[in-house]
């Protein structure tokens, strides 16, 4: 593999923390993303964004059941462990999951506890082309004024997500990304409204 | 010293486990999240905190500063920088606005951080709320439950018995509206830095084994009570006897030679950007 795990995903957790920081803001990993040489069933931006959070200490979960080699590839190359939804540290969601099965996975997945607000899941989620042109206006730490953003993501999922982080500090935190290696985040503290049409 | 090969000092698990603490600390502004602090090769108390955030996050590209209480000569200041270079190889400069990374003590610089900054402070204390509640399990509660009742009578005593609030340095905050923050031992000159600040602000404190941030863009209010507004310390009719800056945080001084009382820009990078500038500005003067 010739991605270098030290300085690339030095460079990716930079870009992402960027991104976490400024909810809305874009970061491309399209450098980086050039260097994964072998063929995977997720985009290269998801997983980057494995390979810089993952390792022994943390779980993961990924929706899909008929996913066992990419599963394989994620424990082999970061030896995290793969858990349920409702205990996975990370949790993964891909393209081609449903949006029955995403709902479900909101519903079901960590999001703190008040003592302990961050024994929360973080979701790395994929979807189709990001733009800062969309349907979602982001207000709350991080946003200067307001950002928008366009995401694939349904508006009832985003409703699903606005219903796990309305008892803030309970909540979860998103990374988007997308087949161009971009990714977008949304923290907990984000107020997503959903403004125009999907 | 055994060698020590890894980029940035740590091995990449460690820098992991930092990194996945500082997102959850972003995610969470004023939230103190545990992490497994390391042992480093500087003494305890001497920024292990600020200083496994920045070995965690720094790259190649990056460029460094570090000060401590407004100087980047301190011995404490070329400790850090010296490990930092010699197990990164990055560019150091005393400059704030070439920075990309400011590891720093006690203080936030003069110049105003910019977007792509991120700033990380030393913090020695980072529970705001142990003066009133010695027990960690306590303060975790408050926490939780948004009670800081304890926090505002301190302060209230505090203005009883010397008609003002005492906290000389690291006066407490709230962040985002929710939890009450140690700023890190900033003078309260600088606690205004904090509030809508465009640079990341990263906080770390070794001993406790707390990261805690402060993202850009965020609220950040000084504890203060309406008819005690929260005041700063003031250098009224004060300048810098070098450069003359008088909006900025001085120290007191005695003259060596006079006796007499003079005072100082703290920020010693910057007191040297204003003599630089007066002097080309005479340069110019004098060719004109
Ligand atoms: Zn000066």
């Amino acid at each position: 593999m010739a991605i270098d795990q030290v300085h690339d995903l030095q460079q990716v957790y930079r870009k992402v923390l960027h991104s976490m920081s400024r909810p809305g803001t874009i970061s491309s990993l399209a450098d980086n993303a050039k260097k994964v040489d072998f063929n995977l069933s997720c985009f290269h931006a998801t997983f980057l964004s494995a390979m810089t959070f993952l390792d022994a200490e943390v779980t993961f979960h990924i929706l899909s059941t008929e996913q066992q080699s990419l599963i394989d590839k994620i424990s082999a190359y970061t030896s995290s462990k793969y858990a349920p939804i409702n205990e996975a540290d990370f949790i993964i969601i891909l393209q081609e999951d449903t949006e029955e099965s995403i709902q479900h996975a909101f519903a079901e997945c960590k999001n703190g506890t008040l003592i302990d607000p961050q024994h929360s899941s973080i979701w790395i989620i994929e979807s189709s082309t990001l733009s800062n042109s969309g349907e979602l206006t982001l207000t709350g730490p991080g946003i200067q004024h307001e950002a928008r953003l366009h995401t694939s993501l349904s508006s009832s999922l985003w409703q699903a997500r606005n219903e796990r982080t309305k008892e803030y500090p309970l909540g979860i935190d998103l990374i988007i990304t997308d087949e161009n290696a971009q990714v977008v985040c949304i923290p907990r503290t984000t107020t997503v409204e959903i403004t125009g049409v999907s | 010293m055994k060698t020590n090969t890894h980029f940035a000092f740590f091995d990449e698990g460690s820098k992991k486990e930092i990194r996945r603490a500082i997102m959850k600390a972003v995610a969470i502004p004023g939230y103190q999240v545990p992490f497994a602090s390391r042992e480093m090769p500087i003494a305890r108390g001497w920024g292990t905190g600020g200083l496994q955030i920045t070995l965690s996050i720094i790259g190649k590209s990056d460029v460094l500063k570090v000060i401590d209480q407004g100087a980047d000569e301190s011995v404490n200041a070329v400790s850090i920088k010296k490990l930092v270079h010699e197990t990164t190889g990055v560019e150091l400069t005393e400059q704030t606005n070439k920075a990309s990374v400011i590891q720093s003590r006690h203080r936030i610089p003069e110049v105003a951080l910019t977007e792509d900054q991120i700033i990380v402070l030393q913090v020695p204390m980072p529970e705001p709320l142990r003066k009133v509640e010695a027990s960690e399990y306590m303060t975790k509660r408050m926490h939780a439950e948004d009670d800081y009742s304890g926090v505002w009578l301190m302060l209230f005593e505090q203005i009883m018995k010397y008609g003002k609030t005492a906290t000389s340095a690291d006066h407490p905050v709230y962040v985002n509206g929710r939890y009450v923050m140690a700023p890190s031992p900033i003078p309260r000159f600088d606690n205004s830095k904090l509030h809508q600040s465009e640079a990341l602000i990263l906080l770390g404190a070794g001993r406790e084994k707390k990261i805690y941030a402060v993202p850009p863009y965020t609220n950040v209010e000084s504890l203060a009570f309406e008819d005690y507004p929260f005041s700063v310390e003031v250098f009224e009719g004060k300048h810098c006897h070098l450069c003359g800056s008088t909006d900025v945080f001085l120290d007191e001084l005695i003259d060596p030679e006079t006796g007499e009382t003079i005072h100082q820009c703290n920020d010693t990078s910057y007191c040297i950007e204003q003599l630089n500038k007066k002097a080309e500005a005479e340069v110019q003067t004098s060719y004109a």
